[in-house]
């Protein structure tokens, strides 16, 4: 059985009953995604390892904790979520890097080009996010940035799926304010 | 930095330095959320239907229709502790409900509006069931549930210093002698406001009937101030059943005929004077004689 055809949830299965070892494929599936989700939270990289293999491990202690009739990437980001706020309580200092692909994303998606010079914006952009509130900033990233829907959303951070759709549209007014500053 | 990882993890979980929590250690705290969720939602809906049924069945609300004077008696005999336990007991069950994986599906406020509602519809509906009755009558037999709930009901039936409420047994010119759901005790008529001046307030009264009264209690005496006779119907239920088992046992003896030569002993906790009185009233009654003329007797 090829385990790259496998969904996610009948990996889970198969780990908890059958087979351990098939938990690399589920690291392999979600290492790039979570590292990427928590540079958001965790600036430094040798952090970022340890606050990922932590993720990794508390996924893995807690498998059966997991209702596979449910999808297994917002339970994993759950996870990661806890982590990082874990870490931002211990260790707030830095500030987000984001990707190029980001960059085009807040600047197609979020519409701040009317708000200040693009130039500008690229420059300036990491520092603004960082500004936000972690309670906006996360649905931003996870909506913006991870791709993540409402309910999957709702699901990370454990919030109602109408709150979601406030806290995004609230995050975006606050990114455009501290814009409308610089 | 990936292969790492990866490889990290795997030979801690091949070496069985990382184990899986076991099944059941999830299933225990499922099971504990829930069970613990129902049984505080069933405690507040039993602790609100013991509130309903409290300010129903003892003197509490009765010392209101005495305006302003019966506030203090009214404020006194308020269940204080069934209040605290039923508005805990309901945060309590709010609390667990945040600690549920589906609580977060709705704003939190959803969930508190349909748990007051739920309890408060439901705890009227047992208020009004026998269920709240017999919980009273298990707190003051030897069942252990009973015990559980005896601190909470039992205010019901405890002595008050600002109100009185009891069947009249025997009356003198400036006192009556009440059975009470705690045996016998001393009203004093002395202060007692009459609306009718025309008439002696102690003329009003009858052996047997119920009263109501505010005043003060000084020692082992309640002053009155004002008394309202009550129907039998209006008395309160839980003294009347309170008045009923303590004085069950004597109910075919001496207590109510004049003169019968099967007596049983009057129990001493039953007598609530001072202790004078009360060595009086025992001697008397361990010499037969009939308990009317004992209080003639003994009590000033």
């Amino acid at each position: 059985m090829k385990t790259s055809k496998l969904t996610d949830e009948q990996l889970v299965k198969i780990i908890r009953e059958k087979d351990k070892e098939l938990y690399s494929e589920i690291i392999k599936r979600y290492q790039t995604k979570l590292s990427h989700y928590l540079k958001k939270f965790i600036y430094d990289s040798d952090e970022l390892e340890d606050v990922l293999q932590m993720v990794f491990i508390k996924s893995y202690r807690n498998l059966y904790g997991f209702d596979i009739h449910k999808k297994f990437s917002s339970w994993i980001y759950r996870i990661a979520h806890n982590e990082a706020i874990n870490h931002l309580k211990k260790n707030s200092k830095g500030q987000i890097s984001l990707e190029e692909v980001e960059y085009k994303i807040i600047d197609e998606k979020i519409n701040l080009h009317e708000e200040i010079d693009r130039n500008l914006l690229k420059e300036k952009i990491d520092k603004l996010l960082t500004n936000v509130n972690l309670k906006y900033r996360e649905p931003l990233i996870l909506f913006y940035f991870e791709q993540k829907s409402y309910q999957e959303i709702s699901d990370i951070l454990r919030i109602p799926k109408s709150t979601v759709g406030t806290f995004i549209k609230r995050g975006k007014e606050i990114l455009l304010n501290l814009c409308q500053k610089i | 930095m990936s292969k790492n990882l990866e490889q990290k993890i795997m030979s801690q979980i091949k070496t069985g330095k990382i184990k899986l929590r076991s099944k059941y250690i999830f299933l225990a705290e499922k099971l504990g959320l829930n069970s613990a969720l129902v049984l505080t939602v069933i405690l507040a809906v039993l602790f609100f239907s013991l509130v309903l049924f409290y300010i129903r069945a003892t003197d509490n609300l009765e010392y209101l229709s005495f305006g302003k004077d019966g506030l203090l008696a009214f404020l006194e005999s308020f269940p204080y502790l069934l209040v605290v336990s039923f508005i805990l007991f309901l945060f309590l069950a709010g609390f667990i409900i945040t600690k549920t994986n589906w609580s977060y599906k709705k704003p939190f406020k959803y969930f508190a509006v349909s748990l007051i509602v739920f309890v408060l519809i439901v705890g009227t509906v047992v208020a009004w069931t026998d269920i709240s009755e017999r919980i009273e009558e298990q707190a003051f037999g030897n069942h252990a549930l009973g015990k559980f709930f005896r601190p909470f009901i039992n205010r019901g039936i405890e002595s008050r210093n600002r109100g009185m409420t009891g069947k009249i047994y025997e009356i003198d010119s400036d006192y009556l002698i009440l059975e009470t759901p705690r045996g016998f005790e001393k009203i004093s008529l002395l202060k007692l406001l009459c609306p009718d001046k025309s008439i002696n307030c102690q003329d009003q009264f009858e052996i047997g009937q119920f009263i109501i009264a505010v005043g003060k209690r000084e020692d082992n005496i309640f002053i009155a101030d004002k008394i309202q006779i009550a129907s039998e119907e209006r008395f309160p239920p839980m003294i009347r059943r309170g008045i009923h088992r303590q004085f069950s046992p004597f109910l075919n003896n001496y207590l109510f005929d004049n003169h019968s030569t099967n007596t049983l002993p009057l129990p001493l906790h039953l007598l609530n004077f001072d202790e004078p009185t009360n060595k009086c009233l025992a001697q008397c009654f361990q010499d037969k004689i009939h308990p009317r003329e004992c209080f003639e007797k003994c009590v000033e």
